[in-house]
């Protein structure tokens, strides 16, 4: 026996402890929740509406805000410019900032008092305790999950392809588009999902923002602190198993795309 | 065609530097130069795809310098073809039709053509990824070609191929070229340069550092770097001292060479082909030849042959024929006589 072995066998003892570590909760959490309490969360349209409010919510603000993510992950792979450190420091911040105070940061901005609120209140809308202002909070804390997995992307298809193409007589646009975002689709689907899926997922800074109308956390939340475990643990699998669905259905989705993209490319000139 | 004047870029801890050079229509010119030397760059920067930090490029006289690479016409080739992997081979030599948004009647004839000259029409369907070198090299020709571009740059085209393919390749460009393609093709292999260029450059630390015809640069090379692509391995340093007439180089290992009327006290570098040197049992009676003893210390197979390596205070790389080796019986230790004419030495003065 050598000594490779033996720390492949300690290695995966340590690795079986760390997937224990995260499927022992949710297992008991799905094992003490009883069939009728499940069936009548079910039922139960406030969940209903919780959990639809999550999903379109967190994907809408995937989705707009991918439009301004997408070229800047771009930007940061293939550009050198000044304090581009910094930048990067700037977008990873929301993960190491504490959520509820991202929350505060950001009741400061949207409330009426702050820039964006008073620019919305000038179109009649209050963000404060709205979807938007929900959107705005997920995309805070989600954002760099976009961008950095789309930079990555980026930064692994070859320059030398986006030189032929501009060589070929294509702009920077139809670069951009034709070859770059094709070739880095892989990494840009997996930075959607995961904003999407950390969206969802958002808590902190959601309560501080919209305590209602109630995001799934937040109700499951609301549901532990009125009424107990056992009356949250339902709705927490009824999300769970949602959420999972949609993460599944989107992944697949976002697969058949690519190879749709890859066949018809530029056929579509 | 092309007029590059005093062009200088630098990148890091390398620079092009004063770098001139003119193409005249129908062209066929090898930049020639080891890894690292510029001349990738430098096709980068007459493709636009890079511009110079001083100098200034002329196409048909017209100043492209700082003109958009989409507007210069100049075709590309990269080393690694750079073929579009998310795409066919129909949709990679259609891509710079597409751009221009020609229709797709006229694009599927264009690409047919294309496709059919560069015999790789039977696999316009196919996906890249399984496609050969030789292929993706077709295909990347293909799709630069369809632009009819007025000069097409080639970088390193036939390295990454077999022997077949280079040479299926090498015709290929030579009727390219003679249909009135210019081309400035960059390359290390002294071979490439040799089988197709009318004119060669040699770029090395980002200068050009030698030009002209291929038998003007390789039968007269203007220093070592040179010669070392010319496939000449014996150099020696001499001070030119005069001996009842005749001028003599010494080495510093006191091996004496007779030369044709050189200055004496000049410190010049002598080159001498591999091909120019017999070797005998016995010294020569001719008086006129350079007739230097030593010893074989090795002998290795060569292409043409046996390349033998002879130590007479310093080393002479001889090529033999395999039946020459017979007839001289020669081993390692045996002592030899190696000949060689004065005219067949070629002098660079300085370095």
């Amino acid at each position: 026996m050598n000594r490779n072995s033996i720390f492949t066998w300690i290695a995966m003892i340590l690795s079986s402890l760390m997937l224990l570590f995260i499927i022992a909760p949710l297992a008991g959490m799905f094992i003490h929740t009883g069939g009728t309490q499940f069936l009548e969360t079910v039922k139960d349209k406030e969940v209903h509406q919780s959990v639809w409010l999550t999903l379109w919510v967190s994907f809408t603000a995937t989705l707009v805000f991918s439009i301004g993510a997408i070229p800047f992950a771009w930007l940061l792979a293939r550009k050198r410019f000044p304090l581009k450190n910094v930048v990067q420091g700037i977008i990873d911040l929301p993960i190491v900032l504490p959520h509820t105070a991202a929350g505060i940061a950001l009741l400061g901005f949207i409330s009426r008092d702050g820039f964006l609120g008073k620019t919305a209140s000038l179109f009649g809308l209050n963000l404060v305790n709205h979807p938007s202002g929900i959107a705005l909070a997920m995309a805070f804390v989600s954002l760099p999950f976009l961008i950095n997995a789309a930079r990555d992307g980026f930064a692994a298809v070859p320059e030398k392809l986006e030189k032929a193409a501009l060589n070929l007589g294509a702009s920077n646009t139809k670069v951009f588009f034709s070859i770059s975002v094709p070739l880095a689709w892989r990494s840009i689907t997996t930075g959607f999902v995961m904003m999407f899926a950390r969206g969802m997922s958002e808590f902190g800074a959601i309560v501080i923002i919209a305590y209602h109308p109630m995001v799934a956390p937040v109700l499951i939340y609301e549901r532990f602190s009125s009424f107990g475990l056992n009356y949250a643990r339902p709705a927490s699998v009824f999300f769970i198993l949602i959420a999972l669905l949609f993460l599944i259905t989107l992944r697949l989705l976002s697969l058949k795309r690519k190879e749709k993209f890859i066949n018809s490319d530029a056929q579509t000139d | 065609m092309l007029r590059l004047i005093n062009i200088n870029r630098r990148l890091g801890n390398f620079a092009l530097t004063g770098i001139n050079l003119e193409l005249s229509y129908g062209q066929y010119y090898v930049l020639l130069g080891r890894s690292g030397s510029g001349k990738t760059q430098l096709l980068e920067l007459i493709a636009g795809l890079e511009h110079p930090d001083t100098g200034t490029i002329l196409l048909d006289d017209e100043d492209i310098t700082r003109k958009r690479i989409q507007d210069r016409k100049i075709g590309i080739v990269f080393q690694d073809y750079a073929v579009f992997p998310h795409m066919n081979v129909f949709c990679n030599i259609a891509y710079p039709l597409r751009v221009r948004k020609e229709n797709k009647k006229s694009i599927a004839l264009k690409v047919e053509k294309a496709a059919s000259a560069m015999n790789i029409h039977h696999i316009l369907e196919r996906r890249t990824d399984k496609l050969s070198g030789g292929e993706l090299q077709r295909v990347a020709l293909a799709r630069t070609l369809i632009t009819s571009p007025r000069l097409l740059l080639l970088d390193e085209p036939l390295s990454s191929l077999d022997t077949s393919l280079k040479d299926d390749l090498k015709r290929l460009l030579r009727n390219l070229n003679r249909d009135g393609q210019t081309i400035i093709h960059v390359t290390h292999d002294y071979g490439d340069a040799i089988s197709l260029a009318k004119r060669v450059g040699v770029i090395h630390n980002g200068k050009i550092i030698q030009e002209g015809s291929v038998n003007e640069v390789f039968n007269n090379p203007h220093n070592r770097f040179v010669a070392r692509y010319a496939g000449i391995r014996n150099f020696f340093r001499v001070n030119i001292t005069a001996e009842n007439g005749f001028s003599i180089g010494v080495t510093e290992h006191k091996v004496r060479f007779k030369l044709n009327g050189m200055p004496a006290g000049s410190n010049c570098l002598l080159l001498l082909k591999n091909d120019s040197i017999i070797l005998a049992n016995e010294a020569p009676v001719n008086k006129e030849l350079n007739v230097i003893r030593g010893k074989v210390i090795e002998i290795i197979p060569s292409e043409f042959g046996m390349e033998v390596t002879i130590d007479a205070g310093d080393l002479f790389y001889v090529n033999i024929l395999s039946s020459d080796m017979e007839n001289l019986r020669l081993k390692v230790a045996n002592e030899v006589w190696v000949t060689f004419s004065s005219k067949d030495i070629v002098v660079v003065s300085g370095n």
